[in-house]
């Protein structure tokens, strides 16, 4: 096949290319300063000093307190730790849960268990933008809910919850808010205070950091069981050795990602904006999945009629342009995105959906060059697809 | 030493050669012979599909009427397709039915690994369902069936049945009844043991009873009381060792007729009882299963059962039970003839893994305290009942085979299992022309195709495979050459090569038939 030598990566909602100023900083600690932080002497003190400090800058990024700030592995395990935690911590408050259906799967399996192990969840719907209804959350909240988990923004359509009003609603009535917020951490203001939030979940990976590091906030007071029981560590809630060097990363990435947020997100934005104004009028029957403004500023979704993902991807590939999509062809279960799905979309306009998302090294040379080989990568598809419209 | 085939993510070199440059796509204009394919892969004739609250043979299904999909909900049918097959044919069998089906179709499943952790039921319900080639599938694989999500409240009933013109005997009912438990006990009661009269000066509703049937004699007395203020006439005929009980009311008993129908191989449960919730439909299953279901819980291996000649009273049962969370069997017997007394075709449910029969027995009120271990090989969740392949039958078939058209789901579901269409839709045009013997060759191809990288690569490949081929030969063309020329496909994509050579087979045979 004919690679192109050209390499545009635009799926960095999938990951991110480590920071080369976070892969400075990671460096000494995996050489030099390797203590174990549990260790009394110097060497290991001073990990453990390195440790608070990165805490510290992570906090301060979603104003909270360093004790609050817990260090997973990933997000996954944050999310699995949140939903399980809580649930076991206050089985004796009541046993009904409440997530949205657009949920990343570690949200929306760790509650499939709990259901097998008696808990009961309530998934609230979404509108056509991806969009949860504060208001359908307060008619859900009942006497035994004992926890809320909204997304806060989604890593297929990039829709961004009504986070602070939720939060305010379940402050209101009592009830324990978590939010998954790997897409949005670090890209957009957070503070946990003003949304009351109680329980938050981050990832490094996502952020230019490296893989392996991630964060899960937990409020002072929450009540919240560890599900891996050892050593100890991270307040006896996640006992394992500290990962230094992938938790400095992280916090190198914080740091960098609080220092340039502003800048960043409004030169994504325009760039975004440029490239769905771009692809919506020079291909016909293509449409923009999720919020026209509540979204991430570097996430753009797709929907072509009459052709079908996977071979988008492909063809976009050989071009060396890295996206993604929902199409079921594309996944092991055959079955389209349950987050397209869930906004009302039918089993074939998944089928037709791409995720393109940006990031630090996205240029406008990138989006020109997208905006030029898609509109051919389309209408050949279309040209073999025996559903386009007849001239 | 195995071949070493140079990949691209799932896919070979070459798939993505043909898919990056394919050969002959576009529209042809003035075809010889047009071949147009969706659902490459069928079920024979006669095979019964899961319709809103019922069960139809597939042959008999038309566009519009709306089969049970994976997700639980009903979805309209756009198409019926059929052609005719020559091949191999899979009969699938599990508790809940048979089905025969080519071995390319895609099933909803769960491949259970091979090795001992796997015989522990805990560690089988851990694994992911997917879609499965129906081929690829052996006994003691799980398939799924989706349980009906439709539900819809009704508290009341109009009798809306204008009274008889020569009727002036019958009393006054009312014209608004509540559908509360006791109705629909009633309503079990005359799903299993009535009948309804229909002369045109005599209509009136009758039970034919155990005479041991004390109970149900006095329930079905209270009922018509207190319901429709009519009292019921009593014989016993203890020669037959019955009891008849009949319900004088020519309006009542039309509106019975009207809603399950009349004779006992005919009777059907209406849409709005199927459609309640289920904790409502209990007081139904009571009435079925007081009037011709047992409950034998002293033998070993205890078990409940429920016979009827109902085919679709039948299936309507195991509908209701899937949506108690109770696994139902289901075995036909044959007509036959004992003791001097002739037995229809009749249709047997069985009831026997032990969660089950301890919510059936909850249901019927019967105090069950099993006895021995528990042996559990079908589950529930809340989408989907988990039933194991009993058995896996291979017959050669040549004949007419059916598929369908689902628009949103590509979905639909069988007695036994959930089927899958992908979706991808592959139309092809032939030119014909003749070689220098004079026979008749392929001269030109084209395709257009909707679907994924698979199925476009073998859209491409299977022109350039046919081209310039003599019809007899391009006819030989299968999956298999498709695949080892594209050097393999994924497990998952088989069925695209399917697509393509259907399609091939297609645009041949219209050719043939436009000659004609």
């Amino acid at each position: 096949m004919s690679a192109s030598k050209k390499k545009i990566y635009m799926d960095y909602a999938a990951t991110t290319p480590v920071d080369p100023r976070v892969v400075k900083a990671m460096y000494p600690y995996f050489t030099e300063r390797f203590g174990n932080a549990m260790s009394l002497y110097r060497l290991g003190q001073e990990t453990k000093e390195i440790l608070e400090e990165s805490r510290g800058s992570l906090a301060s990024l979603i104003k909270a307190k360093p004790k609050e700030i817990i260090f997973t592995g990933s997000a996954t395990e944050s999310n699995n730790l949140a939903l399980k935690g809580i649930a076991f911590a206050n089985k004796k408050k009541g046993s009904h849960i409440i997530i949205s259906q657009i949920e990343h799967p570690c949200i929306t399996e760790s509650a499939k268990w709990l259901e097998k192990e008696g808990f009961e969840v309530t998934r609230v719907g979404v509108d056509k933008y991806g969009l949860v209804s504060p208001e359908n959350i307060r008619k859900l909240i009942r006497k035994e809910t004992i926890l809320v988990s909204i997304i806060h923004a989604s890593n297929e359509i990039g829709t961004i919850q009504p986070i602070r009003e939720i939060g305010k609603i379940c402050r209101g009535k009592g009830v324990y808010f978590h939010t998954d917020a790997a897409q949005s951490f670090g890209k957009i203001p957070i503070d946990v205070n003003k949304m009351d939030i109680d329980l938050l979940s981050a990832s490094s990976h996502k952020m230019y950091g490296p893989k392996g590091a991630a964060l899960l906030y937990v409020r002072e007071g929450v009540e919240i069981e560890p599900i891996l029981h050892g050593g100890g560590q991270e307040s006896g809630l996640r006992s394992s050795t500290a990962n230094i060097p992938a938790i400095v990363g992280f916090a190198e990435a914080a740091r960098i990602c609080e220092k340039e947020m502003k800048r960043e997100g409004q030169r994504l934005k325009t760039l975004r904006d440029k490239m769905i104004k771009g692809i919506l009028k020079k291909i016909p029957d293509s449409y923009l999945n999720g919020h026209p403004e509540k979204r991430l500023p570097n996430n753009a979704n797709f929907r072509f009629d009459f052709i079908e993902g996977e071979s988008m991807v492909i063809q976009l590939d050989s071009l060396g342009i890295s996206v993604s999509t929902g199409s079921a062809c594309s996944s092991v279960k055959l079955e389209p995105s349950h987050v397209l799905l869930a906004t009302g979309l039918k089993h074939e306009q998944a089928h037709g959906s791409l995720r393109v998302t940006l990031g630090r090294w996205s240029t406008k040379s990138d989006v020109n060059y997208f905006l030029k080989v898609l509109p051919p990568i389309i209408k050949k598809l279309r040209d073999i697809s025996p559903f386009k419209k007849h001239a | 030493m195995p071949k070493k085939i140079s990949r691209m993510g799932p896919y070979t070199k070459k798939v993505f050669e043909c898919f990056n440059s394919p050969k002959n796509y576009g529209r042809m204009k003035n075809p010889d012979g047009v071949g147009r394919v969706g659902n490459p892969v069928c079920l024979s004739p006669r095979q019964n599909i899961h319709i809103d609250n019922n069960i139809k043979e597939i042959n008999n299904l038309s566009k519009g009427e709306r089969v049970l999909s994976h997700d639980g909900k009903c979805n309209s049918i756009s198409r019926v397709l059929k052609r005719n097959y020559n091949g191999k044919i899979l009969g699938i069998k599990n508790k809940l039915g048979r089905i025969f089906l080519t071995p390319d179709h895609l099933i909803l499943a769960i491949k259970i690994p091979k090795g001992d952790k796997f015989l522990r039921i805990k560690n089988r319900k851990n694994l992911t369902p997917a879609w499965f080639h129906s081929e690829d599938l052996r006994k003691g694989d799980i398939v799924l069936y989706p349980i009906p999500k439709e539900k819809k409240e009704l508290k009341y009933l109009k009798i809306d049945i204008p009274k008889l013109k020569h009727d002036f005997r019958s009393k006054e009912i009312p014209r608004r009844i509540p559908l509360n438990s006791d109705l629909l006990r009633l309503f079990g009661y005359f799903l299993a043991e009535g009948n309804i009269q229909d002369k045109p000066s005599r209509s009136f509703i009758t039970f034919t009873l155990n005479i041991k049937e004390k109970h149900i004699v006095e329930d079905i007395k209270e009922i018509s009381k207190n319901l429709f203020n009519l009292g019921i006439t009593i014989r016993e005929i203890p020669k037959r060792k019955t009891v008849v009980i009949n319900l004088y009311n020519a309006r009542l008993a039309r509106f019975f007729k009207g809603l399950f129908g009349n004779g006992a191989e005919n009777k059907t449960i209406p849409d709005f009882i199927m459609n309640l919730p289920p904790e409502r439909q209990k007081p139904l299953i009571y009435g079925l299963w007081e009037g011709d279901g047992y409950i034998n819980l002293k033998r070993i291996g205890a078990r409940g059962g429920y016979v009827t000649v109902s085919y679709k009273l039948a299936q309507q049962t195991k509908i209701l039970l899937l949506k108690q969370k109770i696994v139902p069997s289901i075995y036909v017997e044959k007509k036959r003839r004992t003791k001097g007394v002739n037995h229809k075709k009749a249709y047997r449910i069985h009831i026997g893994q032990r969660d089950s029969l301890i919510k059936l027995c909850s249901i019927l009120g019967v105090k069950y305290i099993p006895l021995s271990y528990p042996s559990v090989k079908s589950w529930f969740d809340e989408r989907f009942c988990y039933t194991p392949i009993t058995q896996i039958k291979k017959i050669n078939y040549k004949g007419l085979v059916y598929n369908l058209e689902v628009p949103n789901s590509h979905s639909f579901v069988s007695e036994a299992f959930c089927l899958h269409n992908c979706g991808d839709v592959m139309w092809l045009y032939i030119k014909v022309g003749k070689n220098r013997k004079g026979e008749e060759i392929i001269k030109d191809i084209k395709f257009e195709t909707f679907g994924c990288v698979a199925a476009i690569a073998t859209s491409s490949i299977l022109t350039q495979l046919a081209k310039g081929k003599t019809l007899k030969e391009a006819a030989k063309i299968n999956k298999k050459k498709i695949i080892d020329s594209l050097g393999g496909l994924p497990l998952i994509k088989i069925h695209c090569s399917v697509l393509a050579a259907s399609a091939l087979n297609k645009a041949i045979e219209d050719y043939y038939g436009k000659k004609k």
